[in-house]
């Protein structure tokens, strides 16, 4: 998902553990994961298969997968995927649903420290503030990288310092020189040539977290923007996401706070995976960005609740509903960020000559 | 004579049209896609020219519709745009008072929602065609009456017959049964039409706030019958503009007005007789990654102008003579 491998694989390697990367999700992973997959299952559930089969393909005997997160059906991913990885011949594998809610901190540390031949607490905590020290260094990067890529000269730039980021901070193997990559690239972003004239349109994505997280799965949708010179930000990043990482930042605890108080006059309980952050975030940002692009699996219940909830607050921005399938094509994605774009900047521009 | 044109590339047909310069229709062409976009745009070339002054002087070209990106490269259009702003561009400007677009396509159907100008809200259809123009089609075609008989005989119906409308497939199966059981060809074809519209009343119109004056544009508004099933589920008379089924095209040439005043620049314009011209079409499958996509491209006489379809920028970028 995103760039969790690289945050994941740090604390891997600390521990010692044996591990495979599986390829980047593809359009290889998602073929594979649609094939054995039932039909009517989320795209989270058939491109997390799909990169469980690729992993396979690699020798990989045993799998972390968050579950037991709210109450979608998420919790039970683990448990279905390895039914099927052994129904297709993958033999006696094991996939470890590893609970990510903070209720579930202390079966998880245990879950980790089984898989690694007892390592000391220590050593685990060490291996957990490893990994999670990336995930903020990249999370700042690709920040930056919202904000450079709506208004940057030469398209492309921003993103293509990105990538090479990343590789860098998946290479940093101790905490001065991952500091150093993080230092060096947030400058260069820094300083890629921008027009300084444009005021860009700011539009939030809000969703489901994977489709949100995975670029893959929503055709990079936040390039795409920036394409159209906008500017994205959204408050779902992998290190705010894992529940694990409060421990570490109890800012995002707050913020998560902060979003559920303000759905409360709408939806006044978690209805499951991000449908109550939905709703709140809609809420949350009505006065303060142009849009909201919200991204939801096709037949998510969770983000259908907070569909139908969203119109009807008395918060008022405009929300485009993205439902992100295998049957999404990227023209007619396209087509309706370009309306949602040209409607944001026309009622821009009424707002502004009122 | 300054003339701005507008060219909208659906999936199923083809649509110019001319603006002077005080944004008057001078020429229309409406022919049939056909899936030969770039033959079509050609051929509405040379028609329009015909329609129009012999001093025409073309000061601005956009494109719209599925084709848009093709057809803008193949014109030279100054101005790309989607199908959803051209619409509403086009109705604000014929229309001033309208709150709600319905529209109805070939492949897709849309509702726009307009307040003090400006359009505040849109949907579209998703993956499913079944409230569109191409469900009537080939409804008709399965009964074997001719798309034009489809309204006077709908229109002669007296009991409706209940079709299920969610999808093509079950709305077939259940016509088919309806057709087995005796109900009258009227009837059915009229239960279609009010199929459609509850279609696309629950689908693409789902939540979004519908005040009137609403006006009903595209291909389908020629249909008399689904007019008159809208008016009956909406309680309303629905404003069906001239020139309906063309907006895209006067939006598009509306928009290349505005973006040639603002800016100043002289168009891109190819002329009217690009027909001697040999465009290729060809695609490849790209091999940089494991996505595998398949990128298409057009070309001019051996000349790439222009490569689309990849996730990635990676063949948009390059240079159009070269690989990346």
């Amino acid at each position: 998902m995103g760039n969790l491998y690289v945050a994941l694989g740090a604390m891997l390697q600390r521990l010692d553990m044996d591990y495979v990367i599986p390829p980047p999700t593809s359009q290889r992973t998602l073929a594979l994961g649609v094939r054995h997959s039932p039909e009517g299952l989320c795209i989270p559930f058939k491109l997390t298969l799909g990169n469980l089969i690729e992993a396979a393909e690699l020798g990989a005997d045993t799998w972390l997968m968050p579950a037991g997160y709210g109450i979608c059906r998420l919790g039970y991913y683990a448990k279905t995927q390895e039914q099927i990885l052994q129904d297709i011949g993958y033999g006696h594998v094991n996939v470890v649903g590893i609970g990510v809610s903070q209720d579930k901190l202390s079966g998880l540390l245990r879950t980790v420290k089984s898989l690694s031949n007892n390592a000391s607490w220590l050593k685990i905590i060490s291996a957990f503030r490893f990994g999670l020290s990336k995930m903020s260094a990249m999370d700042r990067l690709e920040r930056l990288t919202q904000k450079v890529r709506a208004v940057e000269l030469a398209k492309g730039t921003a993103s293509a310092l990105l990538v090479q980021g990343v590789k860098e901070i998946d290479h940093a193997d101790d905490y001065r020189t991952l500091k150093k990559v993080e230092k060096d690239y947030a400058e260069q972003l820094g300083q890629v040539p921008v027009d300084e004239q444009i005021k860009p349109l700011v539009v939030g994505v809000i969703g489901e977290f994977y489709v949100v997280l995975e670029p893959f799965s929503s055709f990079d949708i936040e390039s795409e923007l920036g394409k159209l010179g906008v500017e994205v930000r959204r408050s779902t990043f992998i290190s705010g996401w894992t529940k694990l990482s409060y421990l570490f930042n109890p800012f995002a605890a707050k913020e998560k706070d902060r979003i559920h108080r303000a759905a409360m006059p709408y939806l006044k309980r978690d209805v499951g995976g991000d449908g109550w952050e939905s709703v709140g975030e809609k809420v949350l940002h009505a006065g303060s960005y142009d849009g909201i692009v919200h991204l939801a699996p096709f037949t998510c219940m969770p983000e259908i609740i907070a569909r139908n909830i969203m119109p009807r607050t008395k918060e008022d921005i405009p929300v485009l509903t993205v439902l992100c399938d295998e049957q999404m094509a990227k023209t007619g994605l396209v087509t309706r960020l370009e309306a949602f774009v040209d409607l944001l900047a026309r009622r821009r521009r009424r707002d502004y000559n009122r | 004579m300054e003339i701005y044109l507008g060219i909208d590339v659906g999936s199923v047909t083809t649509k110019l049209a001319a603006l002077d310069s005080e944004d008057r229709l001078i020429g229309h062409v409406y022919l049939p896609t056909l899936g030969k976009p770039i033959e079509m745009v050609l051929t509405g070339l040379k028609e329009i020219s015909k329609e129009l002054p012999a001093d025409a002087h073309v000061c601005g070209a956009g494109t719209t519709g599925s084709a848009r990106y093709l057809a803008g490269v193949i014109v030279g259009a100054d101005l790309v745009k989607n199908e959803i702003t051209c619409h509403a561009v086009a109705t604000m400007h014929s229309i001033p008072e309208a709150r709600t677009i319905i529209e109805i396509g070939g492949q897709d159907s849309k509702i726009i929602i307009i307040e003090d100008g400006v359009v505040t809200d849109f949907g579209m259809n998703t993956v499913c065609a079944a409230g569109t123009g191409s469900f009537l089609d080939h409804q008709a075609l399965r009964l074997g009456i001719d798309i034009k008989e489809f309204a006077r005989l709908a229109l002669e119906s007296r009991t409706p017959v209940r079709i299920a409308g969610r999808c093509t497939v079950f709305g077939e199966s259940d016509m088919i049964h309806k057709q087995q059981m005796g109900h009258r060809i009227e009837d059915i074809l009229y239960g279609l039409c009010q199929a459609l519209v509850r279609n696309y009343l629950n689908n693409v119109a789902l939540g979004k706030k519908t005040e009137l004056p609403i006006v009903f544009q595209g291909g389908v508004a020629f249909n008399q019958a689904i007019v008159k099933a809208f008016n009956d589920e909406l309680k309303t008379e629905v404003i069906v503009p001239p020139h309906h089924e063309i907006m895209g095209a006067i939006g598009a040439a509306l928009l290349a007005h505005e973006e040639m005043t603002d800016g100043n620049r002289d168009s891109q314009f190819t002329g009217f007789d690009a027909g001697g011209a040999s465009y290729v079409t060809s695609s490849f499958e790209c091999k940089a990654c494991p996505n595998l996509c398949e990128i298409a491209q057009l070309a001019l006489d051996g000349k790439v102008l222009a490569r689309w379809g990849g996730r990635c920028d990676l063949w948009e970028r390059v240079h159009p003579e070269g690989s990346p």
